[in-house]
């Protein structure tokens, strides 16, 4: 309400009037009476008037009786005691959250909400938040005391419910969307049952979780769980690096030897070929032949050697204990040495 | 003047105590000196006697009664800590008004009946039926015994649920200490799952080189074999023509191959080769 005018600006107000009273005194104080009459006739009237604003709807009741409703728009009912309306919003979604509060900053938990037993005798911490709407205004007025109070631990009934039918496992992982529908639709009953008026559009569960008890021991299971894939990956990287290698170095094994065989078969034919070349020609002239290439063995090897002439005659055997074998063998070439010495001496006949 | 006001005022006066309006949300009992008149159950406008009678309103909403929690046995002897809500409305006014006068009084009633029951029930049952099982077919009992019990007080039972039901909180540690052994149980599966599985694809992935190493050796060799084989019959073939010639021409090939610098050979002057060293007219 605006503030009085100060006192001081009184005298001006009722020197601003004066037309006005002098107008009532030549009208007389019964049309004075009959004016003013109207006039709060009229404000009685006009107080029937209201708003309904877009997204919401206005209950009429006569005498505490429902009997209208109405769309948005300027309305119009009978004033006080006769009729009286109520507005209520059906079109915004209202949001009920349980096991926390959202907060600028991020949600409070509400640990004695969110806490509860799942069929396995485990706990665990869920959060979940509803969406709903007014469906029916008249319900929702005049249904149930606190509506909304009753949605809240409606929600709590249901969710506790849902939650204690499964195990906790379930529950957290593929069990979610289960949960969701389970609690929505026996909310719904429940809602309805009451008489609230309300419409559940969604119920999502924000959070399952272990509760932070018992939270390490969880995430260890999930660690484990990577462990276990990591040491699979591990072994079937080393299957796959050392399977195809043994299939190249089998590969490499079977051309290498199959390498053999060829050559052997070559060389063989090369062999024999040249063998069979010499013997032609040597059929020719057996002696000469035999002689030659006995001599040209004789060239070519022993000039790389180191040769040795002694006289074995018998009357010059005195000469053999002198010879410094030591020197003349280093080692093992000792037992190579005289059998070839005397080989193609007797050999060579 | 005046007299015309005196009229009117008297007119308002006489409207507004023989009048009395019930609304949507409230039904009532009129009374006349303590005595039950009628029941008002319809909203609307009424009448009634000024003075003499007197209007008493009650809610005719759904209600709640939620009385926080209490400790209940199990059939396992378990503790278990269970607060539940119930709904009700005032279904007959009269009554309600002369055995619990008020709300407060109303709740206090259903509390007792409800508790008691619901004991009877819970001492019935294990804790895991409570949980999971039985939930609702125990509240059913439980809401159905209640709207029998509290039917003579005017009250209607809607339904009893659970809304908690959980461990007192010293047994909780016990349940973390168990929630916390079950999971090392898990994880210690995992790691040696996945010790396991590595060692038996490792274990397969070596078994299979080694098949496939030894099946190469086997193949390569018979290769060999078979490249020797045939080298064998070209060349017997060819020097099986003169054997003693082969014997002559291969020994001469070894002699060149297994003599090297440090070999020492010793020739008798009388050796085929040197036989004409010192007697060159010898044939």
């Amino acid at each position: 309400m605006s503030s009085w005018p100060p006192r001081q600006n009184l005298p001006d107000l009722e020197q601003t009037l004066q037309p006005v009273f002098d107008l009532l005194q030549r009208w007389g104080r019964r049309r004075i009476a009959i004016v003013a009459v109207a006039a709060v006739a009229l404000l009685w009237l006009a107080s029937g008037l209201y708003v309904v604003g877009p997204g919401e709807r206005g209950v009429v009741l006569l005498f505490g009786r429902v009997v209208d409703e109405t769309e948005s728009g300027l309305r119009y009912r009978l004033p006080a005691p006769v009729q009286e309306h109520r507005v209520v919003d059906i079109a915004s979604v209202r949001r009920a959250e349980i096991g926390f509060r959202a907060e600028r900053g991020g949600g409070r938990a509400i640990p004695s909400e969110s806490l509860m037993l799942t069929g396995d005798e485990n706990i665990v911490d869920v959060q979940i938040f509803v969406q709903y709407l007014v469906r029916d205004p008249v319900k929702f007025l005049f249904g149930a005391r606190q509506p909304e109070v009753a949605l809240h631990s409606a929600t709590e009934v249901a969710l506790r419910a849902a939650v204690g039918q499964n195990t906790i496992d379930y529950t957290m992982t593929e069990g979610r969307v289960e949960v969701q529908d389970r609690v929505k639709d026996q909310l719904q009953a429940l809602l309805d049952l009451y008489g609230t008026g309300l419409l559940v559009t969604e119920a999502r569960l924000l959070v399952v979780d272990p509760p932070k008890e018992v939270k390490e021991a969880f995430h260890d299971v999930v660690r484990a769980w990577e462990d276990r894939e990591r040491l699979i990956k591990e072994a079937e990287g080393y299957a796959e690096g050392v399977v195809p290698k043994a299939r190249g170095e089998a590969v490499q094994m079977l051309q290498a030897a199959e390498a053999y065989r060829e050559q052997r078969l070559i060389r063989a034919r090369g062999d024999a070929d040249r063998f069979v070349r010499v013997l032609g020609e040597y059929k020719k002239a057996q002696a000469v032949t035999r002689d030659r290439l006995y001599l040209e063995m004789v060239d070519r090897v022993l000039p790389k050697t180191r040769t040795v002439v002694v006289d074995g005659r018998p009357e010059g055997s005195g000469v053999v204990p002198l010879l410094p074998l030591r020197d003349f063998y280093p080692g093992r070439t000792t037992s190579q040495a005289t059998p070839a010495a005397t080989t193609p001496a007797s050999g060579g006949r | 003047m005046i007299w015309r006001i005196i009229p009117a005022v008297l007119l308002v006066v006489v409207l507004s105590t023989s009048t009395y309006v019930i609304p949507e949300w409230q039904q009532a009992i009129v009374t006349q000196f303590g005595q039950p008149i009628r029941t008002v159950r319809e909203p609307g406008l009424y009448w009634k006697v000024p003075l003499l009678q007197t209007v008493t309103v009650f809610d005719k909403r759904v209600l709640a009664a939620d009385t926080g929690g209490a400790e209940y046995l199990t059939l396992d002897k378990k503790r278990l800590l269970i607060d539940h809500i119930s709904r009700w409305r005032i279904e007959d006014p009269l009554q309600y008004f002369r055995t619990v006068r008020n709300e407060v009084g109303a709740m206090a009633r259903l509390d007792d009946i409800i508790t008691a029951r619901l004991r009877q029930e819970v001492a019935k049952e294990s804790f895991k039926e409570i949980i999971r099982e039985k939930r609702d077919e125990i509240m059913d009992t439980v809401t159905r015994e209640a709207r029998t019990l509290s039917a003579p007080f005017g009250i209607q039972v809607l339904d009893v649920r659970v809304k908690r039901a959980d461990l007192p909180t010293e047994v909780q540690a016990s349940v973390f200490a168990r929630m916390q052994a079950e999971r090392q149980r898990i994880a210690l599966r995992y790691r040696a799952e996945g010790e396991e599985k590595g060692r038996e694809i490792r274990a397969r992935a070596d078994k299979e080189r080694e098949i496939i190493m030894a099946k190469a050796y086997q193949e390569s060799q018979s290769l060999r074999g078979a490249g020797d084989a045939q080298a064998t019959a070209v060349t017997g073939l060819a020097f099986g023509q003169d054997p003693a010639f082969y014997g002559f021409v291969r020994r001469l090939e070894s002699y060149e191959r297994i003599f090297s610098p440090e070999t020492t050979v010793v020739l008798r002057p009388d050796s085929d080769l040197l036989r004409f060293l010192y007697s060159p007219r010898e044939r």
